[in-house]
């Protein structure tokens, strides 16, 4: 805690507590004790009070509690020399300020001066308000808003729970000119953000400004003008209670769950425009303790480290240092600051390009007759490549394309094209980057007309000509993952940016980093070992149908339908947390061979409700994984051969087992442990890991030739890994036998190693 | 010789859940329904105890339906013509519960509005001192715009809002937050899914005392022993002491058995079938007492003669001894 920010705020918080003192005293002097004290059509009497202390104030004399609870959390400026922590006395104080500003607001709603009397303005829908100028009618003229009714609390806040409306801002002071103002207001307005003004800088307040460039303000524009001093900021922190007291289940009094609740699910916060003074200083300790961080205009020092706040508890960001051209691009970056700062969350439902999109148009092929444009593929090259970068370097929502257009191109021509994708979050960890980059092939895939294939520097995208005429350029990839990012992984990701690249040049040196990061992700997915990790992860997906079925995904074994490697479970779990893919801390490794770890027994225990105790990673031996009926292969054990067959789910041939993939599938799923029998992804057999308690790779006496072709090179330098470079040609497939006897006669001509390992059975 | 049953022990048991309040409970309602609080599986009475009756729960529109089958409208007669002489007929027909779905679209062709939906509300609460539901037409936005005014409407009533589904439930809860009452939370047939939006209702504040449970289910013949089985499996696990599966189930047999070709179609259909009246009104009678035998606390009807029917098979269940 900044001593500067420590001493403004104990200073001002002094001031405020005995000018409400001394108020209190005059009006219990001038009105007495019983006069009736009430902020306009609520039922949370003064909501603050109620909430902080669990008092009900109803009139004048009721206040004098507040005072003495507000005295009582006054503290003497630190001093100048002697260094001491003071968090907690600075939090005090603001506590005791905003108890002190919504007694001085109650005395003013006795005297008639709240809401603030305006000439001449008018609410766009507010808390009517009757008075005796306009005959003792409800008004909506000439006053500013004051509190904010139960009736607008209950409709606004479902808003806000419901994650409609990401959040309120409470703006205190004035913009630097009439146009920052606007633009500061509009950019707000733009994401949903719900507004609330009050305070002025030497007399001017952003309510005047507003007033001026004829912006309505009420309820019905989501700005609502509470008063142009800095204590009508009350009414702000009111409305925040309030929410915690109706939609919270929260009770008056139970001040530590209420500030709790507003930390965790109130995205809330404070701008400060303009000089920041002592009160305004007490005002913004008092919005921490609800977890509001504060963001000022000026230069203040601020306070960084997290806490009370999710993130930073100050951030200072002075207007004329704010990169940006006009008054409107400064406010954009003021606004994403804010955001960003609270955690706000903005919501993207559609979509915006010219043509249809969802998942329906994912699996859409563009045929060469009806193609306007290819990259990739044979006549060129396309790629994608996502990293993250800091948030400050990371400009949310801008899309560039840097080079010609496919319009350039003759029908049915092919032009590179390089797909950058640059993303931050507070959440957001490197590892991700891939999960995150396999995203954009369904993502593109959902636009109708579009048709993307492969992924990294292997991309093919296609566009149709009726996408073409309907307007679909190359600028709408970027729309297409700037929404998609943020719709689906939103609790990640903050920010996205996108360029398009089809410039030669740059194109080509995009693609040298490109390659070099796929090459760093290779190699550490490869280091990657479960010894490595603390936590393996569960998924459950498929419990629907196999009721008992758990799958244990490490990194060095995928889940058996291979969608789910480690790092996708990680992030599954971080953007749903109740999900399917639940972390399993590993716990103690009882058998490293066969891959025994307490957690995960005890894992399967429970998630298997009971039909399963144990699970040996590493065998098909002994407590093999269960399968649902996803898997990719299919491994059964062949006595004669002393070794496994796999059968991939393609190959519809016979087996050495006697039976076909389908057949077979019966035996090997639903949820059932049958030792010499798994379901497994087809990456699995590539690892370390793979069956290692049973001899690894050396045992595989058959495999679909499929398989052989697809994962030809990775499959080679597993067996030279293994010790055995030719292993891949002994073993037989589905071209060279189909039986057991067959099969012995194939591993004896070949020299198969499984023949002299110890008899599996 | 004598037989000896073996008995199942189970260690934790269904989590109560009360519907409706009376004027004492800042409502108006006559009476309220709890449901919930057994400790062992459906009927079992030798295994646990069993506080509380399987519930019916009586099905009425804001207005007359187009899509409904004849028969019922037959059975109903002009009661389908207004909300509230339907719920004081179902009322007359033994309910526990009226369950109020509104239209997305009014009798003429125009969208369903809010200030419609208040009226129906307020016209219900009016005219039954029963406990009430009222849940949307099942498409998200309107779903939306409907439910908030109707929990408006009813401050204070305690009545069970829905249906929160996966993709659409933080305004249906919001609402159920801001004026205090239940919801209904339904998933499609998986017990992983029905757990996890009990979850995520209950982690936006809403208390457990406060959500129903529905794991969706079909009629006879179209599933339902899909649906049996998802509900056993979560009764097993809220039996063993999985806290968030611990939510009395409500389904609705009656909209399932209805939209089904053997109690929809009169003509054209083998003669084998029978009589189609009997057929149909059997359909539903057996697509209830099934899903009451997997758990359900709450079953959803629609004919004014499955209420008695329904109600003969619980009690003579509950009144077995051994």
């Amino acid at each position: 805690m900044s001593r500067y920010v420590a001493t403004r705020a104990i200073r001002g918080a002094n001031a405020i507590v005995a000018e409400a003192d001394v108020l209190l005293q005059k009006a219990l002097k001038e009105k007495g004790a019983d006069q009736a004290v009430a902020f306009p059509n609520t039922a949370y009497f003064l909501p603050v009070a109620l909430g902080m202390m669990g008092h009900e104030v109803s009139t004048l004399g009721e206040l004098e509690p507040v005072m003495t609870y507000a005295k009582s959390m006054l503290h003497p400026i630190p001093d100048s020399k002697v260094w001491t922590p003071y968090l907690g006395e600075t939090l005090d104080s603001g506590m005791a300020t905003l108890l002190a500003a919504e007694t001085i607001e109650a005395i003013r709603f006795v005297y008639g001066e709240q809401p603030e009397p305006y000439p001449g303005f008018q609410l766009a829908g507010g808390t009517s308000f009757t008075s005796p100028d306009n005959g003792g009618e409800p008004s909506l003229d000439g006053h500013l808003n004051g509190p904010i009714d139960d009736i607008q609390l209950r409709s606004w806040g479902i808003q806000l729970v419901d994650g409609r409306m990401p959040g309120f801002a409470a703006i205190i002071g004035a913009a630097r000119s009439n146009e920052a103002a606007v633009s500061i207001v509009r950019e707000l307005q733009q994401r949903s953000i719900l507004t609330f003004l009050s305070g002025n800088v030497n007399g001017r307040s952003i309510i005047d400004q507003l007033q001026e460039e004829g912006v309505e303000m009420g309820y019905d524009t989501y700005i609502v003008p509470f008063g142009r001093d800095t204590l009508s900021a009350i009414y702000a922190l009111g409305f925040a209670t309030r929410s915690a007291l109706t939609f919270g289940g929260l009770k008056g009094g139970q001040w530590r769950d209420i500030l709790l609740y507003n930390k965790n699910r109130v995205f809330a916060f404070a701008l400060a425009l303009g000089e920041v003074d002592d009160l305004k200083y007490a005002a913004a300790a008092g919005a921490i303790s609800y977890g509001f961080p504060v963001i000022a205009d000026t230069i203040i020092p601020e306070i960084l480290p997290t806490g009370v706040t999710r993130y930073e508890h100050v951030i200072s960001m002075p207007w004329n240092e704010i990169e940006g051209e006009t008054e409107s691009e400064k406010a954009k970056q003021l606004v994403q600051k804010c955001i960003e700062v609270r955690g706000v969350k903005i919501q993207i439902t559609e979509v915006p390009v010219p043509v249809p999109y969802g998942s329906a148009f994912e699996g859409e092929v563009v045929r060469r007759a009806d193609m306007r444009a290819e990259f990739g593929g044979k006549g060129s090259r396309a790629y994608e490549y996502l990293f993250m970068a800091d948030m400050d370097d990371v400009e949310d929502g801008k899309i560039e394309v840097i080079g010609p257009e496919f319009d350039t191109l003759d029908e049915g021509g092919f032009m590179d094209l390089g797909i950058l994708v640059k993303v931050a979050g507070r959440k957001m960890e490197s590892d991700f980057e891939p999960v995150l980059e396999r995203q954009i092939h369904y993502f593109v895939n959902g636009a109708s007309g579009i048709q993307h294939i492969g992924q990294r520097d292997i991309a093919w995208i296609r566009i149709s000509k009726a996408a073409a005429e309907k307007g679909f350029t190359l600028k709408h990839f970027g729309d297409i993952l700037h929404a998609r990012f943020h719709g689906d992984f939103g609790t990640i990701v903050d920010k996205v940016e996108v360029k398009i690249i089809t410039e030669p040049k740059l194109y080509a040196e995009w693609l040298e980093k490109a390659r070099e990061a796929y090459n760093e992700r290779n190699e550490r997915m490869g280091a990657m070992t479960d010894e490595s990790v603390e936590d393996f992860y569960s998924c459950t997906l498929c419990q629907s149908f196999a009721p008992d079925h758990v799958c244990i995904v490490s990194p060095e074994r995928l889940g058996l339908c291979g969608a789910y490697n480690w790092l996708d479970c990680k992030a599954s779990f971080q953007i749903n947390p109740t999900g399917p893919n639940q972390p399993i801390k590993k716990g103690e490794c009882l058998d490293d061979d066969k891959g025994y770890f307490t957690g995960v027994n005890e894992y399967a225990v429970q998630a298997s409700h009971g039909s399963v105790s144990d699970v040996a990673m590493y065998s098909v031996m002994e407590n093999p994984m269960t399968a649902c009926g996803c898997f990719e292969c299919i491994m059964m054990v062949i006595p004669e051969a002393n070794g496994f067959m796999i059968v991939s789910r393609e190959d519809t041939s016979m087996t050495p087992a006697g039976m076909t993939f389908s057949t077979l599938a019966g035996v090997a799923g639903g949820g059932l442990q049958t030792p010499g029998v798994m379901g497994h992804g087809k990456f699995f057999v590539l690892s370390k890991k793979f069956i290692r308690a049973d001899g690894g790779l050396k045992r595989v006496v058959w495999l679909s030739s499929i398989m052989k072709e697809q994962m030809a090179e990775q499959l080679k330098e597993a067996a030279i890994r293994e010790g055995d470079p030719d292993l891949i040609d002994k073993i037989a497939d589905e071209r060279d036998c189909t039986d057991v006897e067959g099969l012995v006669k194939h591993l004896q001509e070949k020299n198969h190693p499984a023949l002299s390992l110890p008899p599996l059975m | 010789m004598a037989v000896e049953i073996p008995k199942e022990k189970w260690t934790a048991q269904v989590r109560k859940v009360t519907i409706g309040a009376t004027s004492e409970e800042g409502g108006t309602r006559a009476k309220t329904l709890t449901v919930g609080g057994e400790s062992a599986l459906p009927f079992l009475h030798y295994e646990g105890s069993f506080p509380n009756k399987p519930a019916l729960a009586v099905e009425i529109r804001d207005r007359k339906p187009d899509d409904w089958s004849p028969l019922l409208l037959d059975a109903l007669g002009e009661t389908a013509e207004d909300p509230a002489k339907w719920a004081q007929a179902a009322e007359a027909m033994g309910a526990d519960l009226i369950y109020l779905v509104l239209s997305a679209a009014t009798a003429d062709g125009n969208p369903n509005t809010p200030e419609n939906v208040r009226a129906v509300v307020r016209k219900v609460l009016d005219a039954t001192g029963l406990p009430i539901a009222v849940v949307g037409p099942g498409q998200a936005e309107i779903d939306n715009e409907l439910i908030v005014p109707a929990a408006e409407e009813a401050d204070g009533e305690r009545v069970l809002l829905g249906v929160c589904e996966e993709k659409n439930y933080r305004t249906i809860v919001a609402a159920a937050l801001a004026h205090n009452h239940l919801v209904q939370s339904k998933t499609p047939m998986d017990v992983n899914l029905s757990k996890q939006l009990v979850i995520l209702i209950n982690d936006m504040g809403l208390p457990l005392e406060r959500i129903m449970m529905d794991p969706t289910t079909g009629a006879l013949g179209y599933g339902i022993e899909y649906g049996y089985s998802v509900m056993e499996r979560l009764r097993l696990a809220a039996l063993t002491g999985d806290k968030m599966t611990q939510q009395p189930m409500i389904v609705d047999p009656g909209a399932e058995a209805w939209k089904v070709k053997e109690s929809k179609v009169g003509e054209g259909v083998p003669e084998a079938w029978g009589d189609w009246n009997r057929r149909a009104l059997n359909w539903e009678t057996l697509t209830a007492t099934t899903l009451i035998h997997s758990g359900a606390n709450i079953v959803i009807l629609r004919h004014p003669e499955n209420v008695a029917r329904v109600r003969k098979v619980i009690d003579d269940l509950s009144s077995a001894t051994t």
